[in-house]
């Protein structure tokens, strides 16, 4: 593209640059955790800082959330087209959320976008983005899976200003929080979003102050050369050629057919081409993944398999180029509802893995991991009995096999890596009991590798009229293995577990209502495994064994007789008084 | 015989055990080095002991004081070779401590696993057992299922025991009853109780500290009886005092006893060194850094107290003690250089270490190193390090640097030296910055203060990038750490979680949670024989505005009982506004834990004092270092740091040399000495 990969860069200078821009980053991010109010952007930390030229590239990002440089990249986009450059004056600053009219992926992401002004003309823009917890919409938190167009996802704002030379639109500020159902946590964290990027503003002049507008401009284009030669030269050492994979949600939020996630993955001339088409159509439900969810969905994909630490920038997305067909789940068409799109983004991530693993030496491979983000959603009477709960709970699963390791138990995948809630505070907080939080056992897939455990977690209503809300995916699908390792386990919720009233669901359930003392247990799914599984040694067997991460009879099944009665063999050794 | 007293405090490093000797009549000061043992530390301890005493010629019954800062805990953690121990757990959470908050730890990097837990999923036995929210007990322990646990425990050779069953924050009985099972059937075996090594809220996060305080405790006994072996047969009568994360020191009994609370005791050492020195010369305010072989630690020090934090991981293990809040990253003088795909030179993240070291070294390391960039450029002695006990090889560091940096990157030798330097610098003023701004605050209000070795060396070029107004360089920064330990007193950390709202039911709570932390604290005075009139106590509360999730602590000044809600709920207000930016009056407070730090004075201030004759600077020798490409290679002057008095001035460019460190004066600096001997550097106007 633009980059002129034959000029030849400062390798000292890039370097410098790069920790400059990202001290400048990491300080906004550090401001924007510490000062924010509500729990989602404080303690999950689900927000993101990037900082942009005037052209709209990414420079660099503070990655909390991979997902997000998506939406800001969006949404400086959406700024330029939407506005003259005359319009753009120093001290405005930008909200935006829409997914169809600022690039945004889903609505509860609100970015704020400030340009920074030098010497009379504009320069660079710095941006934030927070996960709001509420803005609107038909369910608390806004995110329903069964949201069929976006007017059900909340409030819809294009780049509008918030702050004109330096004064807040206290009018445009009342306008938004009124339209959610937490009011003083939004206008609490908006304003926070603001400062957040005035202190950006004023690091970033003083940085251009320090260098020299010229040289920093010559910095920043080295930096994305930088940046796309090195990935180049991953993509070079790469198999050249192409590769498809598909992988399959249960449906698309609405009852209904399996829905595929196709990526092709073809590599020429250290260029990344990824061809969606094959993927399901449009989602009637809220699965949808805008394009620009797709982009960092890809730019995730590319660090995570090819360079964990390679900048994300324009000269990253520079060497990649998608095709993602129109009236599909990864290309919806006006108005269709965006707000479940991490699960999609979480089985796409997994497509593009499964395509590249055919590219990559044998020792890089990965099976799949459990590709859902499992949530819990309890409502009802809060403790007190003043006021209506809602607490979101996210829940691990197994993670692939990878070719040196077995996959992680329990944690989380691609683009998400949220904190759990500490039982106890549950328990202290909510009228809820959580009656067991652990790994299944046998939950993950067999193999050479074994893959990650998935996690159960079962809470039990201590008052009537609860409800519970459950999402996820992977009930009929499941983790892949690779290279003859096993599939993982299945994701479901079950009601009354091991009772007689027990009953297993699909882990997409809405609004069920929970009489004091019935419990609800969540099953995540485990991981893939890589590899024929009578390649495992017999050390490995023989602890998962004794851990009781598999059972005896399981382990016939999956790893053979003669490997299991040799894992036996050496645990009697060490526990003469072992009773199986 | 003399009356002379002396203290010593003692710091294991990765590579040299350092002492500081300190005269207690005359406040006289000196410094030993010895390479540490990493086999068994306590042998460095001896070795160097005895050769002070000779050294010196102090008779051992002249030491009255014996200041032991360990990595013992840290280094178990950090090789994991130890065996791994029994948990007992409540009924449906024994993988709580391998779940732990369900993160990964690299978000793109699956080649990265999370540190494996210390007790085996068969060593984690369940019990039936339950304890509400309120602290009630919902279902009575199953006392049949606990013997079977801990029996199965025994035959499986386990050494070591936890218990942790959920709420025992609010009601220890369930842990107590399992613990005398263990005590009875497994008498030998080093036994930790949740409720009695942190009783705080957050099940997982208490969980694992339990964990690694059992996973430590056998040999972290082992060593401190060995370590007052030696003690006693070198005839030193006073018993030892241990270092710990707080920056306070423990009698080896409770250091023995909740081992968890050394681990980050190093780096506490030196912040509290920093903070000491720094404000004694009136610098109040510092960003502190300690540059070391490997890596670099970063801590602020704001009104002379260092900041602390609560929350930390050991070696990818969650340890919730209050500890002296340090960041470190991978940046040290065996910091390796390299050229990564896209054409930049990289500085990190791995070492050369202490062995094989730099190339200049001489001991096998092939790749060029932070140190290696300082010796070509002439900044460091081209021909010994740490007063000839180290001998360089210039010309091999020389020959390497050209072929593994300057031809690939078609750049001179120097100048590829000088960008190994500033990108290295430019990551550690990266650290800085991230420090100063997670709390709010800008480097320009904050004096650099720059240790450790490596840190002078390049305490310059790293404010380059960080902008304080002035850099101090203490005397003999390399071993400011043990210089730390004799500054510290005896302090405890009591906490217990209560979750009560700020109002006149759940005040009268608070104080009575502190008169029983106080009766705890006076309790462990009396064993460790600390005098009245030496004690003292602050009380801390812990809240939150109902719906946060993240507390503030909130100090109360004075005298316990004449602390009011009223006031209370106002100072709560106000430090929610200084530190978040704002308040919300109207929200209920809610208090989460109460904490009482106590506190027994052993310790006095060291007044170190720079010569007063107002000699001029004399230079030792002068040689070329190069000041990058805007100054090129200069002769410049170099100093013996001892021959500085107070006052004396030093213009850049220069060199001043000490036996732990050396430091680099670009031309555009200047240098004075002051009341303390501190070296004071500020731009050139």
């Amino acid at each position: 593209m633009s980059c002129d990969v034959e000029r030849g860069i400062d390798a000292i200078q890039v370097e410098v640059f790069s920790n400059r821009i990202l001290a400048i980053i990491e300080e906004m991010g550090a401001k924007l955790v510490r000062s924010s109010f509500s729990p989602n952007i404080k303690e999950r930390q689900d927000c993101s800082v990037a900082l942009f030229d005037a052209k709209g590239r990414a420079i660099g990002q503070a990655a909390h959330i991979p997902i997000h440089l998506g939406s800001l990249k969006g949404g400086v986009d959406a700024v330029l087209r939407d506005f003259d450059l005359d319009d753009i004056e120093e001290g405005d600053a930008f909200i935006c959320n829409d997914a169809y009219l600022a690039g945004g992926t889903h609505l509860p992401d609100i970015s704020i976008i400030t340009p920074v002004f030098y010497s009379n003309g504009l320069r660079f823009f710095v941006a934030c983005v927070g996960h709001h917890a509420d803005v609107g919409g038909s369910v608390p938190g806004s995110i329903s899976p069964s949201a069929t167009s976006i007017f059900e996802e909340g409030i819809r704002i294009p780049p509008i200003k918030i702050m004109r030379r330096g004064i807040l639109q206290e009018d445009i500020i009342r306008l938004v929080i009124n339209n959610t159902r937490e009011p003083e946590d939004r206008s609490l964290d908006l304003k926070v979003q603001v400062a957040t990027n005035d202190f950006g503003v004023i690091q970033t002049k003083k940085l251009i102050e320090k260098m020299g507008l010229e040289a920093m401009e010559i910095a920043v284009e080295d930096l994305l050369i930088y940046t796309s030669r090195r990935l180049k030269k991953h993509l070079l050492a790469l198999r050249q050629g192409s590769s498809s994979f598909t992988t399959w949600m249960d449906d698309d939020g609405l009852e209904g057919q399996t829905v595929p996630l196709s990526a092709n993955v073809k590599i020429e001339n250290g260029h990344l081409l990824i061809d969606f088409s094959g993927s399901g159509p449009q989602s009637r439900g809220a699965f949808n993944v805008m394009t620009t969810g797709v982009i960092a969905t890809v730019s995730y994909t590319v660090k995570a398999l090819l360079d964990p630490d390679l900048p994300a920038n324009d000269g990253l997305y520079s060497v990649i180029q998608l095709k993602m067909p129109r009236g599909s789940i990864i290309n919806p068409v006006y108005p269709a509802a965006v707000g479940a799109r991490t699960t999609t983004c979480q089985k796409l991530a997994g497509a593009i893995f499964g395509a590249f693993a055919q590219l990559l030496e044998k020792e890089q491979i990965m099976a799949s991991s459990h590709d859902v983000l499992a949530g819990m959603v309890f409502s009802g009477l809060s403790k007190q009995g003043d006021r209506r709960y809602v607490y979101l709970e996210t829940i691990a699963g197994g993670n692939g096999a990878h070719s040196k390791m077995d996959g992680m138990d329990g944690a989380h995948c691609h683009i998400t890596n949220s904190l759990n809630m500490p039982v106890e505070a549950v328990e202290h907080e909510y009228p809820l009991m959580v009656e067991e939080y652990c790994l299944i056992n046998g939950s993950s897939g067999s193999g050479r590798m074994r893959g990650g455990m998935g996690v159960a977690r079962e809470v039990r209503a201590l008052s009537d009229d609860t409800t519970f809300s459950g999402r996820a995916d992977s009930f009929i699908t499941a983790a892949e293995g690779y290279d003859g390792g096993l599939p993982g386990s299945h994701c479901r919720i079950i009601r009354n577990y091991g009772s007689q009233n027990e009953i297993v669901m699909a882990p997409k359930q809405r609004l069920i209502s929970l009489a004091a003392g019935e419990r609800v247990r969540m099953e995540t799914p485990g991981g893939g495994g890589l590899g024929d599984p009578s390649g495992r040694s017999i050390d490995d067997l023989a602890i998962d064994l004794e851990d009781q991460r598999i059972s005896v009879a399981r382990a016939r099944l999956d790893y053979g007789n003669e490997l299991t009665e040799k894992a036996l063999k050496m645990i009697s050794k060490s526990n003469p008084e072992w009773d199986f | 015989m003399s009356d002379n007293k002396w203290k010593i405090g003692v710091d294991v490093g990765g590579t040299f055990t350092d002492f500081t000797l300190l005269n207690d009549n005359t406040g006289e000061l000196k410094f030993h080095k010895v390479p540490s043992t990493p086999e068994d530390p306590s042998q460095a301890v001896d070795k160097g002991l005895s050769e002070l005493t000779k050294f010196y010629d102090i008779s051992a019954f002249e030491i009255e004081y014996f200041g032991h800062g360990t990595t013992v805990a840290l280094n178990m953690l950090l090789e994991r070779r130890a065996p791994t121990i029994g948990l007992l757990t409540t009924k449906g959470f024994r993988d709580v401590i391998e779940i732990g908050r369900q993160t990964r730890p690299h978000l793109y990097d699956y080649t990265l696993k999370r540190a494996p837990p210390l007790a085996r999923r068969v060593d984690r036995k369940e019990i039936t057992e339950r304890i509400t929210a309120d602290g009630s007990i919902l279902t009575p322990i199953n006392m049949e299922e606990v013997e079977l646990a801990v029996k199965q425990l025994g035959t499986r050779g386990i050494k070591a025991v936890a218990i942790c069953f959920l709420h025992a924050y609010l009601n220890p009985d369930h842990e107590i009853l399992a613990g005398e099972v263990v005590r009875r059937l497994m008498p030998d075996a080093f036994l930790s109780l949740s409720c009695e090594v942190l009783p705080e809220f957050r099940e997982y996060e208490r969980a694992s500290t339990t964990v690694v305080n059992a996973y430590v405790g056998p040999k972290m006994q082992d060593y401190l009886v060995r370590l007052e072996k030696n003690l006693t047969r070198n005839n030193v009568i006073t018993s030892p005092h241990i270092m710990h994360s707080n920056g306070g020191m423990l009698t080896v009994k409770t250091a023995a006893k909740l081992p968890v609370r050394t681990c980050l005791s190093g780096p506490a050492a030196g912040v509290v060194g920093a903070a000491n020195i720094a404000s004694s010369s009136g610098y109040n305010n510092i960003l502190a850094f300690d540059v070391g072989g490997t890596s670099t630690d970063v801590s602020l020090v704001l009104d002379g107290q260092p900041l602390f934090t609560s929350e930390r991981t050991v070696a990818g293990y969650p340890v919730k003690s209050p500890a002296i809040d340090v960041a470190a990253i991978g940046a040290g003088g065996g910091s390796i250089a390299w050229i990564d795909g896209g054409g930049a030179l990289k500085v990190g993240p791995h070492s050369a270490g202490a062995s094989p070291g730099p190339v200049a070294y001489g001991l096998g390391g092939e790749h060029v190193t932070l140190t290696d960039a300082n010796l070509i450029l002439g900044r460091l002695n081209p021909s010994t390090l740490l007063a000839g006990n180290i001998a360089l090889d210039f010309e091999k560091a020389y020959v390497k640097m050209e072929s593994q940096i300057s031809n690939p990157l078609d750049l001179s030798v120097e100048a590829a030296a000088t960008g190994i330097i500033k990108i290295a610098s430019s990551g550690i003023a990266r650290a800085i910055r991230g420090v100063a701004s997670a709390k709010g605050n800008s480097p320009s209000e904050f004096s650099l203060f720059a240790y450790g070795g490596a840190g002078p060396l390049c305490a310059a070029d790293v404010n380059e990038e960080v902008g304080c107004p002035r850099i101090i360089i203490p005397p003999a920064p390399g071993t400011l750490c043990a210089r730390g330990i004799l500054l510290s007193d005896l302090s405890f950390d009591f906490v217990r979680s209560l979750l009560v709202i700020a109002e006149v039911d759940g005040w009268e709570a608070v104080m009575n949670n502190f008169e029983v932390l106080k009766e705890q604290a006076n309790k462990l005075f009396i064993n460790d024989e600390v005098i009245l009139s030496a004690r003292s106590f602050k009380y801390y509360l812990e809240a939150r505005y109902m719906g946060q999730s993240y507390e503030l602590r909130i100090p109360l000044p004075g005298q316990l009982k004449s602390n009011s809600l009223v006031e209370f709920i106002a100072a709560f207000h106000v430090e929610h506004k200084k530190e978040f930016g704002y308040e919300l009056v109207e929200r209920p407070i809610e208090i989460i834990n109460c904490r009482l730090e106590a506190v027994g004075k052993t310790s006095k201030p060291i007044s170190e004092k720079a010569t007063q004759n107002k000699t001029e600077p004399e230079i030792k020798e002068t040689r070329e270092v190069y000041f990058g490409s805007a100054f090129g290679w200069k002769e410049t002057p170099v100093y013996e740091r001892a021959g500085l008095s107070h006052w004396a001035k030093v213009i850049g460019p220069a060199v001043i040399e000490e036996m732990s460190s050396t430091t680099i004066l670009p031309p555009n600096y200047e240098a004075t000495v002051d009341n303390r001997a501190n070296l004071i550097l500020v731009e050139s106007s």
